[in-house]
């Protein structure tokens, strides 16, 4: 007991510094969000508003990467397994059983809650690499089971799925208004963030820290470290599906590619610009990455060079990320305030 | 009893030998992938894109005039030296770090993400086909088997003996294995790790090239060919426990015979699905795969 | 105040500008792979785009107007096609959408058209359902769709082995599975018998494994539906398993192309498909198209790159034909427009906006498609099947 006191006062200390900087991340990330939805709104755009909620969207995935590397110390390089699933049931059921965005949601949740029990069982037996490669196959072979299977459109996807309004109960957003459907994902994706970085705060999330720091530890303090990577893996599976789960209200499709390794791979990327272990780090990844991707590609068909460079680059240089490098910084200015305060 | 013995003849026998053929294609992938492992704990997610490296060194050496027989000797000189330097400048920036096992691996990913799209810019996304050294077919009781086939079968078995033996067998193997074992207590006795390292990372690669060269004949080269037998080796070298050359071989050869055997009764879109189905049982049933690693036995 | 003077004639330079230049340019965007497995297919589209452009602004345009490409990678990924063709259709303004590839990607560009109301057309895609059960009023397609490659080929094979048996190989996913039991059933109409059918993966690496099955059936014909390195492998393996010998060896039109044709090589000699078009279509038109084709990009053309050429005069007929660019009163024009192409005249079906083209049986000697049979555009293209509009 007297181990996990010091474990808790240590993590705490090293957390209350953390909370600051990583708040006001979290903040001008919403305040950047709402600058831009001002001027794309002023301007009349719906190119920009799409392409922004999309990357909102992907967002949500590189969290739930994140949520697994950054705080359990687990790469799943098959995480897009769970978006597709969400965004694939999400479409089933705008498409067949009622064109509700609440129908849609729900549904995901519930039935990711059965698939990613099962998805983590099979998955967490494995540690390390070892973990990384099973996500990985687990991912190749849900790719190919959708691209084979004719009932839910085979390798074309299905398209045609409704357009909707999200109902508020004294309001509603047509989800075709790009500035609407911006701010409901925008909102949606802020409050799974807010419960991710909630959840890491509790003993649940330090528990996961320290199964990060040192796994063969844990079970000594008495808890089974099993239960709570299992736990952390449905969390994970759980933000991609209802990520995933907005794709089909933006674009009215889905295909086979959503679950693809390119997807994954993207979030991984993702993460890894953002800043591991931020969780807002995501966020600002997402956006970034399809900034780069939307306007390189417009210039050279040789994309995946500049991309693979930059992530390269970042790898080597700046291993804890956008997010990493600014925290600090934004700590150490935010402590210079207090103090002349 | 005749008829079983033609459904043996006709029917299992060419399933069997065509999937050795494959099997001895899949081991030299699968060497190179966890002899890396093994010494360095990377896992190199940018292997499949050394062996397409290798195909299309290959072709380049073929169409300024050098013979197949050249190439194979040039192709794993060369890969050597640009697994050596890519080693050193890039696997060394970040192997010191405590996250060396998922640094390396995006370090590596992000390699193949780079080399997958310069094939294309240097070499057009059309594929090429080398002409087969050796044409022709020979029949075995009656079976027809392809020339070049049989002599991937004894080249890949030479290749496969050669790296045992020069793993186990020579004092460079022996430095290799020592620090493996524990690279400290390695180093403390004069073996030049960093050196090993690069090293041994240069023999992993040297070896996929070889099999590019050794393979482009049958599969042909084009952009994304790396990508084509990464799960497999993967699940090879998995099954057959990371770092384990004995592993990697007889791992490699059940997987190639399993899928083989079994595109006979069931659709081969499913043949995927088993040899994972096979990996995870093995990661849940005996995690540390069918031999032990590298430098412990 | 001298200053003051150059500034306001560096102002007065600007602003001149617009009101010299030519009335704006007609955009036509390309969503097209330009990265991945279907690259070398995306390069074709390209090129024969790109020649029809400069023939045409050579020539002072469409309407009195030059007509100006944005391309786009969709790296054959339908998600990556549709925000593509957002970003064309909303922020560059696109009159006209083409270029998509795999037909996952051609239907949801074909929906992303309809919400932006635009007009867009494919000129490679072939699975029926693109004019068929998923036809949208806003996509067009100006190549030939698989059921009338089979129509040419099952044609043609009826004449040459009557009564024969067909042994079948298709990559397996579901657009290789229907186009496999879109020949089996043209032929089996004509009489010819099935000996057997196998499918293997996509990106399959050794077809070794069914040979064992082919060689039992002991078929007279062979059909494949494999397309790209698919097919290198397929063909050298088996030329590898001497198992062509005797064997009459048929595809899909996407089987072998320009873009494989020399990679397959020796093993392609004797291969028969059922396609739209040949360079050696011997017409005036075609031989300036393939001279001109051969003068800019240093290779031939294939089917991809003569129906991507041809979508462009198909636009600039069309909108000719309207005075304007207007969608409603450009796909007014469109439907049952009939317009001059390398292949010859092609007519826009009003029904389900299918290209009706004349098909041919084509087989490869000496390295080059040879003609071996012809079947009308009006005999293959098969009823109107679209019911949404």
């Amino acid at each position: 007991m007297a181990e996990l006191a010091v474990l808790r006062t240590a993590v705490e200390a090293g957390e209350r510094t953390v909370i600051g900087g990583q708040h006001l991340l979290a903040g001008s990330f919403v305040a950047l969000a709402l600058v831009f939805a001002a001027i794309a709104g002023a301007t009349g755009d719906t190119f920009f508003f799409r392409l922004a909620t999309e990357a909102l969207i992907f967002a949500g995935l590189a969290l739930s990467v994140d949520l697994l590397l950054g705080y359990t110390g687990l790469l799943s390089l098959g995480q897009a397994l769970f978006f597709g699933f969400g965004a694939y049931v999400s479409g089933l059921v705008l498409k067949h059983v009622a064109p509700s965005f609440w129908a849609a949601v729900g549904i995901t949740l519930a039935a990711t809650l059965v698939v990613g029990l099962v998805a983590g069982i099979i998955a967490i037996r494995a540690r390390g690499v070892y973990f990384a490669l099973i996500t990985f196959g687990l991912a190749q072979v849900a790719f190919k089971v959708v691209f084979n299977s004719r009932g839910i459109g085979g390798s074309d996807g299905i398209i045609g799925i409704p357009q909707i309004k999200v109902e508020f109960g004294l309001f509603a957003v047509d989800a075709q208004s790009p500035a609407g459907f911006f701010l409901v994902t925008l909102a949606f994706m802020m409050l799974l963030y807010g419960t991710c970085a909630y959840l890491m705060h509790t003993p649940f999330g330090r528990m996961l820290m320290a199964i990060r720091t040192n796994e063969s530890r844990v079970p000594f303090l008495g808890f089974s470290p099993w239960r709570a990577k299992l736990a952390a893996f449905v969390i994970a599976a759980v933000v991609a599906a209802l990520s995933g789960s907005l794709y089909p209200m933006l674009r009215g499709l889905v295909s086979p590619e959503l679950l693809a390794f390119q997807t994954s791979g993207n979030a991984v990327i993702m993460v890894v610009i953002g800043g591991v272990g931020t969780l807002v780090g995501a966020l600002y990844g997402s956006v970034v990455l399809t900034v780069l991707k939307s306007v390189i590609g417009t210039f050279t068909e040789h994309h995946l060079i500049i991309i693979g460079g930059l992530f390269m680059l970042s790898v080597i240089f700046f291993p804890k990320g956008l997010a990493g490098y600014a925290r600090p910084r934004l700590e150490r200015w935010l402590a210079r305030r207090t103090e002349r305060a | 009893m005749s008829e079983v013995i033609e459904t043996l003849q006709f029917v299992y026998a060419p399933q069997v030998v065509n999937g050795l053929a494959i099997g001895v294609a899949v081991i030299l992938m699968a060497l190179g992938l966890t002899i890396i492992f093994g010494l360095l704990d990377v896992i190199n997610m940018a292997h499949g894109e050394f062996y397409a490296l290798g195909a299309y060194l290959g072709i380049t050496l073929v169409a300024k005039g050098a013979s197949f027989w050249l190439c194979l000797a040039l192709v794993p000189v060369v890969m050597a030296a640009i697994g050596y330097l890519g080693e050193r400048s890039l696997i060394q920036r970040v192997f010191h770090s405590k996250d060396r096992h998922i640094l390396t691996l995006l370090l590596t990913f992000g390699l193949a993400i780079i080399a997958e799209d310069a094939f294309k810019l240097v070499y057009g996304p059309n594929p090429y086909k080398p002409e087969s050294p050796i044409p022709g077919a020979s029949e075995l009781l009656g079976i027809t088997l392809p020339n070049y086939r049989l002599f991937l079968i004894v080249a890949g078995a030479a290749i496969i003996v050669a790296v045992w033996l020069a793993v186990y067998r020579t004092s460079l193997g022996a430095m290799v294995r020592a620090a493996a074992f524990d690279s400290q207590m390695a180093s403390s006795l004069g073996v030049p790790v960093e050196k090993v390292y690069a090293g041994t990372f240069a023999f992993g690669v040297a070896l996929a090239g070889l099999s590019g060269v050794l393979l482009a004949p049958i599969y042909s080269v084009f952009p994304t060919m790396g990508k084509d037998f990464i799960l497999l080796a993967f699940s090879v070298v998995i099954v057959g426990g990371m770092g384990s050359i004995k592993g990697a071989v007889i791992a490699g050869l059940v997987l190639t015979q399993v899928q083989s055997i079994s595109s006979l009764y069931i659709s081969p879109v499913w043949s995927d699905p088993l040899v994972f189905g096979i990996m995870v049982l093995f990661l849940m049933v005996r995690p540390q795969g069918l031999a032990g690693r590298l430098g412990h036995g | 105040m001298q200053m003051l003077k150059v500034c306001a004639a560096v102002a007065a330079l600007f602003l001149a500008g617009p009101v010299q230049a030519q009335p704006s340019p007609i955009k036509i965007g390309v969503v097209t792979p330009l990265t991945g497995t279907y690259a070398g297919i995306g390069q074709q589209v390209k090129w024969g785009i790109e020649l029809a452009v400069k023939e045409i602004n050579d020539k002072g345009g469409i309407l009195g107007r030059k007509v100006e490409t944005l391309y786009e990678d969709e790296e054959a990924n339908p998600n990556v096609a549709v925000q593509k063709a957002e970003k064309l259709f909303q922020v560059s303004k696109v009159d006209f959408l083409t270029g998509t590839v795999n037909s996952g990607s051609t239907l949801a560009v074909g929906q992303v058209a309809e919400r932006n109301q635009r007009l867009a057309a494919t000129t490679v895609s072939y699975s029926d359902a693109i004019t068929g059960a998923q036809c949208s009023p806003n996509m067009f397609r100006v190549n030939a769709k698989a059921g009338m490659q089979s129509e040419a080929l099952a044609e043609w094979l009826v004449k040459e082995k009557p009564g024969a048996t067909v042994y079948f190989l298709g990559p397996d996913y579901e657009m290789g599975r229907s186009t496999v039991a879109a020949f089996k059933e043209a032929t089996t109409k004509r009489g010819l018998k099935t000996a057997g059918e196998t499918y293997a993966p996509l990106d399959n690496k050794d077809y070794s494994p069914f040979f064992g099955q082919i060689r039992a059936a002991k078929p007279q014909v062979f059909y494949t539906s494999v397309a790209g390195n698919d097919t290198v492998r397929l063909f050298s393996q088996m030329a590898e398993y001497g198992l062509t010998k005797g064997m009459i060896v048929v595809g899909a039109a996407g089987t072998i192309t320009g873009q494989n044709l020399a990679a397959v090589g020796k093993a392609a000699e004797g291969f028969v498909t059922g396609v739209g078009y040949t360079t050696e279509i011997d017409t005036p038109e075609n031989r300036k198209f393939v001279a001109d084709f051969k003068a800019m990009w240093k290779t031939d053309p294939d089917l991809f790159g003569v129906d991507s050429y041809g979508v462009v005069y198909f636009y600039k007929t069309a909108a000719e034909k309207a005075g304007d660019t207007d969608t409603d009163k450009v796909r007014a024009a469109m439907r049952g427009l009939e317009w001059q192409t390398p292949q010859g005249k092609k007519t826009m079906r009003a029904g389900d906006h299918q290209a009706i083209l004349d098909m041919y049986a084509v087989k490869i000697e000496g390295g080059k498609f040879k003609i071996a049979g012809k079947v009308s555009g009006a005999a293959a293209v098969g009823p109107d099947t679209c019911t949404k509009f």
